[in-house]
């Protein structure tokens, strides 16, 4: 044990003193989590240009009506309240008159959007004025080739169907000055369940839910897990093929068992990780305090975070040792990375369809499957209603047993495989190391 | 006692027999030479004694104890493929590889050892920088400290300049009296000659050759003649009774067919040309291995 103290601290003093591993705790979340903060990015600083939209009016009345509904929208939304700076692009419109071509017409239009002219426009048939369950052709229609992010669909839906709606009222006879009584739209808040408070017994109310926390405290959770696990076992691969490189290995083998070299560099590997996430949780911590959001962190996750973190660097580093000792070349590591990240990517990938149904049969089914567990099942943890109690610890039997597993394999493909030199392993090489030893 | 005994010791990778059936015993206190060609099995042995590798048969004891998988903290092993930390400074390296072994600071050693080997100035400066020379006699210090009952040498002269080769061999004949065994592997017969006690081939992973030199050089008898004469190669080719001549340049190497008389020799050479030197010697350590391992440059057969 004494020895593999030795190496780990050896090992982990020799990368954090590393320029390479500062510059990585800084860029590291920048890549992970770059997506969104380039969302975060467009959305506070919009694009506000003013945007035409021309309608052509078939049935005659509602065009003036959508309009007006669509000005009271662009009022609504145009400025934020507190600066008064303006956040929203303006909707500005045209009436232009139906003609009898309908195809023509629409491809002037359609050229006249792609000349810049105007941002989209919207063609409304005289089916929509009633669209009962009878009436086809109902839907208006809404050309525009301006990209998912324009979310111009959903901004013109709202006054559409507003302005239509009043023209139906005014059918009707009901007067203007009631309009905004039956149109006036109430929001649904979503709010957490009540508890009871174990201590004192008084019923505590429930929680506002932020959408933004519900998602981006589990879907943080799991990207700095992920992240943690990859930067720290991803050097891995070509720290041990560069130590078979420059032929340390072998006059470290002359004083240590490959299992203890092994255990050593897998250790500083969970030190660094578990330096790094110091970093990361404390920063976050500090940081979500001063902005007053300390309540998002999820201390109670904490211990599984931690646990399913050392679990997975112990799992994949063990791996990638494996991995490096066959290797002769950095060329060799590079082809057999994508194998050391499928653990970390596969979740990655799936998040979104584990968020929408985190007790579906396949989100329960890839979170236990012990390479994926770490992440997804924190992910599932995090997310309201949690899990079934079991779940976590069953999982984490999954995780200890294939995390002993990969360990005892990867110190067998290590120990044949780190004196080898000039030979490119094949993978199927390697099992075979692993079962005969 | 023994400091090494391997008994019947087989070694294959794969289809390739590394050593085949090995038996040898190392005197503690000696100094055991191991020569051989290149891939005949010297490393292979070598790395089996430090327990890097496990034999597939037979059996090894360090000073009576079988080699275990726990490293023994008796065994200093230079392998011949020299690797450092390139990135770390001289003195810590060498702390971290005496505490690997030796389970305990080493601190005082180190400095003991790199000022006796002069490179106490290059103590703080990374292993990168320093030459190949430097960084071999770091290489031999990291398998001295702490001091070793059993010191493993895989080619410890390759690459020195004469004033670094002949620190490392003082340091070693040095350790050899203090009562450290010390096994080397060399293709220079000089030094296998000079330093060991006993010497060991190994071809083809089996064993050819055991014993001092002495009593190896006996089992050849005094064959050899070893001459100098004006004219050189040329006026030595065709002589009766020799078997094969081995140009050294400015003398030449004979070797006598069984039965041939020196003095047959010397006469017939007297008659050719001037002789300034002829003396009848035992085989060297070099013909030898040559004798064994078959014809090398140099050598020429006399039909």
């Amino acid at each position: 044990m004494r020895r593999i103290l030795l190496i780990a601290q050896r090992d982990y003093l020799a990368t954090i003193r590393t320029k390479a591993f500062l510059v990585g705790l800084v860029v590291a979340p920048i890549l992970f989590g770059g997506g969104f903060l380039g969302i975060a990015l467009l959305r506070s600083h919009p694009d506000i240009k003013d945007r035409t939209v021309a309608i052509v009016d078939r049935t005659g009345v509602a065009a003036s009506a959508v309009i007006e509904a669509a000005q009271e929208k662009n009022a609504k939304e145009l400025f934020k309240k507190t600066t008064h700076r303006q956040i929203a692009p303006r909707y500005v419109f045209e009436s232009v008159a139906p003609e009898g071509d309908r195809m023509a017409q629409r491809l002037t239009l359609s050229d006249r959007v792609r000349r810049g002219q105007l941002f989209a426009f919207l063609e409304i048939d005289p089916a929509n004025l009633h669209p009962g369950k009878d009436v086809p052709g109902a839907g208006v229609a809404c050309y525009s080739n301006s990209g998912a992010f324009g979310n111009i669909r959903e901004w013109l839906e709202g006054p559409v169907n507003d302005g239509l709606r009043r023209v139906r009222l005014a059918e009707l006879g009901v007067g203007e000055n009631h309009f905004d009584d039956v149109l006036g739209e109430i929001p649904v808040e979503k709010l957490g369940l009540v508890s009871r408070d174990e201590a004192t017994g008084q019923i505590r109310a429930a929680d506002k839910k932020s959408e933004i926390a519900e998602f981006a405290v589990p879907f943080g959770l799991m990207l700095l897990l992920g992240m943690l696990v990859l930067v720290s076992s991803a050097p891995m691969l070509s720290a041990v093929t560069e130590d078979k490189a420059q032929r340390v290995v072998e006059m470290l083998l002359g004083l240590v068992t490959p299992f203890e070299l092994m255990m050593g560099k897998v250790l500083a590997a969970v030190g660094i990780s578990l330096s790094s996430s110091a970093v990361y949780v404390i920063g976050g911590t500090v940081v979500l305090e001063a902005l007053g959001m300390a309540g998002l962190v999820p201390f109670a996750l904490l211990p599984w975070f931690y646990i399913y973190l050392i679990a997975d660097v112990i799992m994949l580093c063990a791996f990638a040792a494996a991995l490096g000792a066959g290797c002769n070349s950095p060329q060799d590591a590079q082809q057999l990375a994508v194998l050391l990240m499928a653990p970390v990517m596969v979740p990655y990938f799936v998040f979104a369809l584990v968020m929408q149904q985190p007790n579906g049969a396949i989100s329960t089914g890839l979170s236990l499957f012990p390479m994926f567990t770490p992440m997804l099942m924190l992910l599932r943890m995090a997310l309201p209603g949690g899990v079934p109690l079991w779940q976590p610890w069953v999982s984490l039997a999954g995780v200890v047993a294939c995390t002993f597993g990969m360990v005892w394999a990867a110190a067998r493909i290590f120990r044949v495989g780190i004196l080898i030199q000039g030979k490119s392993p094949k993978l199927a090489e390697l099992v075979r190391w692993a079962v005969r030893g | 006692m023994q400091a090494v005994e391997i008994s019947d010791v087989t070694k294959s990778f794969g289809a390739l027999t590394a050593v085949d059936d090995l038996s040898l015993a190392v005197p503690e206190g000696s100094v055991y030479g191991f020569i051989g060609p290149n891939g005949s099995g010297k490393t292979t042995t070598m790395r089996m004694i430090t327990g890097i590798f496990y034999p597939d048969r037979g059996a090894i004891h360090v000073f009576g104890k079988q080699i275990s998988r726990a490293r023994s903290q008796w065994i200093g092993y230079l392998p011949e493929e020299r690797g450092l930390y390139r990135r770390m400074a001289v003195r810590p390296l060498l702390e971290f590889y005496g505490e690997l072994r030796g389970g305990r600071k080493v601190t005082a050693e180190v400095n003991g050892w790199l000022e006796r080997l002069n490179l106490s100035q290059w103590a703080s400066q990374k292993v990168q920088t320093l030459s190949k020379g430097m960084s071999q006699k770091v290489q031999f210090i990291a398998a001295v400290v702490p001091e070793p009952r059993l010191l493993i040498l895989d080619e410890p002269f390759s690459g020195l300049d004469p004033v670094s080769a002949d620190f490392i061999r003082s340091a070693v004949l040095d350790l050899r009296r203090r009562g450290v065994t010390v096994i080397l592997s060399t293709h220079d017969m000089g030094v296998a000659e000079s330093m060991c006690d006993y010497i060991f081939m190994i071809f083809r992973g089996k064993k050819v050759l055991d014993g001092t030199l002495a009593s190896i050089q006996d089992r050849y008898g005094t064959d050899t003649i070893q001459v100098a004469a004006e004219g050189g190669l040329e006026s030595l080719e065709g002589l009766p009774g020799v078997d094969r001549i081995r140009d050294l340049g400015q003398t030449q190497e004979l070797r006598m067919a069984p039965g041939c008389d020196p003095q047959q020799v010397l006469r017939t050479l007297i008659s050719r040309t001037r002789v300034t030197s002829f003396s009848v010697t035992k085989p060297s350590l070099h013909d030898i291995f040559v004798r064994i391992a078959g014809p090398e440059a140099g050598e020429t057969k006399v039909a």
